[in-house]
């Protein structure tokens, strides 16, 4: 136990009673987020504002207690479970929109606040906020920066880095500070913007964000290519990179993937296809129509046997069914979906499609393989059974193989959910000791003590 | 537990991917932000209790009790847990334990006792003034002194109680106008036969209007619904019995209902209730097949328009949880008051948003459902709506009761209210009310 009476005493003074609670209940509760881990934290504790954190790192500080932050608890590696006990942050009460500045694109929030409350604010004022994580729904624009959560749209939009201009933190002597800036996000000197994204709460508290915002686009086109073969179906989305087009969104699916939404749902979907691709256009009229013509001829070159296209927002909304149906269509397969999430550089793509089903195949494992293909983003989820523990075991090692080939294809652990702990193990193997090295000192250089999210993204590693 | 249980329980549980979809859905954890309220936070706590590794804690139990089962968090639920079931049986499982509290047991011994009960409300209709005082805008009643016990705090506006309940008003058959079409059975449901007997005259003069006979058969009891989902199933076991025996014997066509939650209890939970190896098991599937919503029934028979008299109103409409994610009632609603000549129907933001009510739930957590309201009654305000109609009484007097603490001058009617006004039924001779 790292908190005593007096520590819970202080923590009371610091935010109010009402707002600290280590009740059994409580603690369960907020043990996992969107992973299958699982840490009860040692006591729960809701700040209202900047200050109140300040005050709570403090006292973590002084008494070396571990702190780690959480908003909605969406995360998909494990990032807000307090695998150390100590304090639990929780983040949502800070949910004020600050300000939202039309004429200069911007938008000041608190990490709290939903990422789909501040894109549907946006969109009422003619402006886009373009990552859109399939948790959006739920999920926290603090939570999102943490972790930079990408989405469907990364293609042509990119991350949420892309979007950050500046942070609020606390940092982990308790200060706080402001890094960046509404009119560059500081470029010219050290990005610290950036190097707060996506850094999971290991070097600081997020407690306010400016994000860059985009017009809204004038039009929007959607199209849905079938193939009878999966590798023509990846060679259209290396095509239409290396065609120098840039979609909003490439997703696909496989022939698994296919069959479990059309069980579900049975909406007369084609599963004797072995691959859908989704692919959409946003910009001017003219532009995604010629975009459009041009990506449709593409995928006719690469084998494509049937082309849909939306002609309006309720044939839109069809095509996209099958997509937004996958999380719930899984569930029928297995109970227990794990979702993993690497990336390869496109061209890779029909290589690491060819690797998953290698892979389900060694270790007899239900496999389904979707994603945003088009930034290289695959999700390849296992249908399994978490009361089987022998086959957890082979999860686990299918897991660590997945890892390893997306890897030697020259990729990258995570599309968009982040290391965690979950990834963690495999970082020096990506990084190399020397760049391992090179973030320990920035970790090391910013909370010496280690006591903000101990146990991610940094674990003890051996060392070459 | 029973193993069978808990086997069917795991395999539910282990559906969850905990994605916290939840989140986003349900109305508790919108008001509270805590995610002790989630279905996913729930089922957690469930998974361990079906295993032995947590007990029956006070917080375990308040978190299952601050619940309106609006069945949100049930029908978003990208991998389809039944969290509903799960929360219902496991209610279930703590009444087992630790038996229900004192309010409620009072409360459900006299509903089972209907002669009890009829006579308990007959007394609070005469000795209402000694407790409450009218309403400052003349519709309903505030309390004198605050009644925490019973839900009732000095704010709370509750409606008037008639002198006489609706059963005693009403001939036990109504006969169609003119050629009868079809013969029903109408099923009051509490709200309407103690509360609000006006709508129930509405809706047997709108049934007789369509060459609809409508018998109410006089033995009828509570449908059970505020028992089981508190998890008394073995009260709710007998009210159902002599539900389905009260009706089982009529020679009709269908059953109405003009109340979300108890249509839903004779759709789907009364063979639920009683389970499959329970004697009236088949009866009550048999005549859940027979039940129909009033605006359900009216929509499939037909909707008499030539009848309907212009009402120049702008109406909004409220789905009930029990109707909409219930039944899946929520077209013919909206039909049927579209259908009203010179009317304006308004969708509101949300209109399939709990109304906070839920059932006893506001009884118990008062405050706490009137801050689920407020959402509901902000919705109705930005249509500029000068009715908000409802299909079910106990959203009806909780928005009514929301609408008049926020001072928003917006009517609030079930829909056979509106129907009967437009078919000129209250112009017609009836009986008064107080």
């Amino acid at each position: 136990m790292t908190i005593t009476a007096a520590v819970l005493e202080e923590l009371k003074a610091a935010v109010g009673s009402q707002y600290v609670s280590n009740a059994e209940e409580k603690l369960m509760v907020y043990s996992f987020d969107s992973t299958f881990q699982e840490h009860k934290p040692e006591v729960v504790v809701k700040p209202h504002t900047a200050k109140e954190v300040a005050a709570v790192v403090k006292i973590a500080a002084a008494h070396h207690v571990p702190l780690t932050a959480r908003g909605a608890g969406t995360c998909l590696s494990g990032g807000p479970v307090a695998l150390q006990g100590g304090i639990l942050l929780e983040m949502t009460a800070f949910r004020r929109i600050v300000e939202l500045n039309a004429d200069e694109q911007y938008a000041v929030v608190e990490p709290g606040v939903i990422t789909n409350t501040l894109i549907a604010e946006a969109a009422k004022q003619g402006l886009f906020y373009p990552p859109d994580p399939s948790s959006s729904g739920m999920s926290t624009l603090g939570g999102n920066v943490a972790e930079c959560a990408g989405g469907g749209r990364g293609v042509k939009y990119g991350v949420t880095r892309d979007y950050v201009l500046a942070l609020e933190l606390v940092l982990a002597d308790g200060e706080i500070v402001t890094v960046g800036n509404v009119v560059d996000g500081l470029t010219g000197w050290l990005d610290l913007p950036m190097l707060f994204t996506g850094s999971e709460g290991t070097l600081a508290i997020i407690t306010k964000i400016t994000v860059r915002l985009l017009p809204k686009p004038q039009a929007i086109k959607t199209a849905l290519a079938q193939y009878d073969h999966l590798g023509d179906a990846a060679q259209t989305v290396s095509a239409i990179i290396s065609a120098g087009i840039v979609p909003t969104t490439i997703e696909i699916m496989d022939q698994m993937t296919i069959a479990a939404v059309e069980n579900f749902l049975q909406i007369g979907l084609d599963t004797t296809k072995e691959a859908f691709v989704l692919l959409e256009v946003d910009g001017e009229l003219w532009e995604v129509e010629q975009q459009l013509e041009q990506i449709i001829a593409i995928c006719r070159d690469n084998g494509a046997v049937k082309i849909e296209v939306a002609h309006t927002e309720a044939e839109r909304t069809a095509l996209w069914k099958a997509r937004k149906s996958i999380s719930g269509a899984c569930g029928k397969i297995n109970p227990t979906k794990i979702g993993e999430d690497i990336a390869v550089p496109p061209a890779a793509i029909p290589a690491m499609i060819q690797a998953v089903k290698e892979i389900a195949r060694k270790y007899q494992l239900n496999m389904v393989v979707f994603g945003h293909a088009g930034d290289g983003n695959l999700h390849p989820n296992i249908m399994t059974d978490k009361r089987n523990a022998e086959e957890m075991e082979r999860v686990e090692a299918a897991i660590g193989e997945l890892f390893s080939n997306a890897l030697a294809l020259g990729g990258t652990l995570s599309g968009e959910h982040g290391i965690g702990f979950m990834k963690a193990p495999y970082v020096l193997q990506e990084l190399g000791p020397a760049g391992y090295k090179a973030q320990k000192a920035v970790k090391d250089g910013l909370d010496p003590a280690g006591i903000l999210n101990p146990g991610k993204i940094f674990i003890e590693q051996e060392l070459e | 537990m029973e193993q069978s249980k808990i086997e069917r329980w795991e395999r539910e549980l282990s559906k969850c991917i905990r994605c916290g979809t939840c989140r986003q859905f349900c109305p508790i954890h919108q008001v509270l932000d805590d995610e002790s309220y989630t279905a996913r936070g729930k089922l957690h706590i469930v998974d361990k209790f079906i295993h032995g590794d947590f007990l029956l804690t006070d917080g375990f139990v308040e978190m299952l009790s601050k619940c309106v089962m609006c069945k949100a968090c049930t029908a978003n639920c990208p991998s389809g847990v039944n969290t509903y079931q799960i929360f219902l049986e496991m209610r279930e499982e703590i009444v087992k334990e630790r038996g229900l509290s004192f309010t409620k047991q009072s409360i459900f011994r006299a509903l089972h006792w209907r002669k009890f009960f009829d006579f308990g409300l007959t007394c609070g209709s005469l000795f209402q003034r000694l407790i409450f005082k009218p309403a400052a805008d003349g519709h309903g009643q505030v309390a004198r002194v605050p009644l925490p016990m019973a839900g009732f705090n000095q704010r709370r506006i509750i409606p008037n109680l008639p002198k006489k309940h609706l059963k005693k008003m009403v001939p036990l058959t109504a006969a169609a106008k003119g050629e009868q079409r079809y013969r029903v059975a109408f099923f009051t449901g509490c709200m309407l036969n103690y509360v609000y007997p006006q709508i129930g005259q509405d809706l047997i003069g709108v049934l007789n209007l369509h060459g609809v006979t409508v018998v109410t058969p006089k033995e009828q009891h509570c449908c059970g619904t505020p028992l089981f989902t508190s998890g008394e199933t073995e009260i709710a076991s007998d009210l159902i019995h002599r539900n389905l025996e009260a009706f089982g014997k009529l020679d009709v066509d269908y059953i109405i209902t003009g109340c979300g939650s108890c249509g839903l209890a004779w759709k789907q939970e009364f063979p639920h209730v009683l389970g499959e190896d329970h004697p009236d098991y088949a009866l009550a599937v048999e005549l859940g097949k027979k039940t129909r919503d009033i605006s359900e029934f009216l929509m499939m028979i037909g909707l008499n328009t030539e009848q309907m008299q212009p009402l120049p109103l702008k109406i909004t409409y409220h789905d009930s949880c029990h109707l909409n994610r219930g039944q899946k009632i929520n077209k013919q609603p909206r039909q049927v008051l579209q259908a009203i000549p010179a009317s304006t129907y308004l969708e509101m933001e949300k209109a399939d948003g709990c109304c906070g009510s839920g059932g006893s739930f506001n009884l118990k957590y008062y405050q706490l459902s009137r801050q689920i309201n407020q959402q509901k009654t902000e919705h109705i305000a930005q249509t500029s709506a000068d009715v908000v109609a409802v299909g079910c009484p106990a959203c009806l007097m909780h928005i009514k009761d929301g609408l008049a603490q926020d001072g928003i001058a917006v009517e609030t009617k079930h829909i056979v209210e509106l129907l009967a006004e437009s078919y000129g039924l209250h112009q017609q001779n009836r009986e008064v009310q107080p």
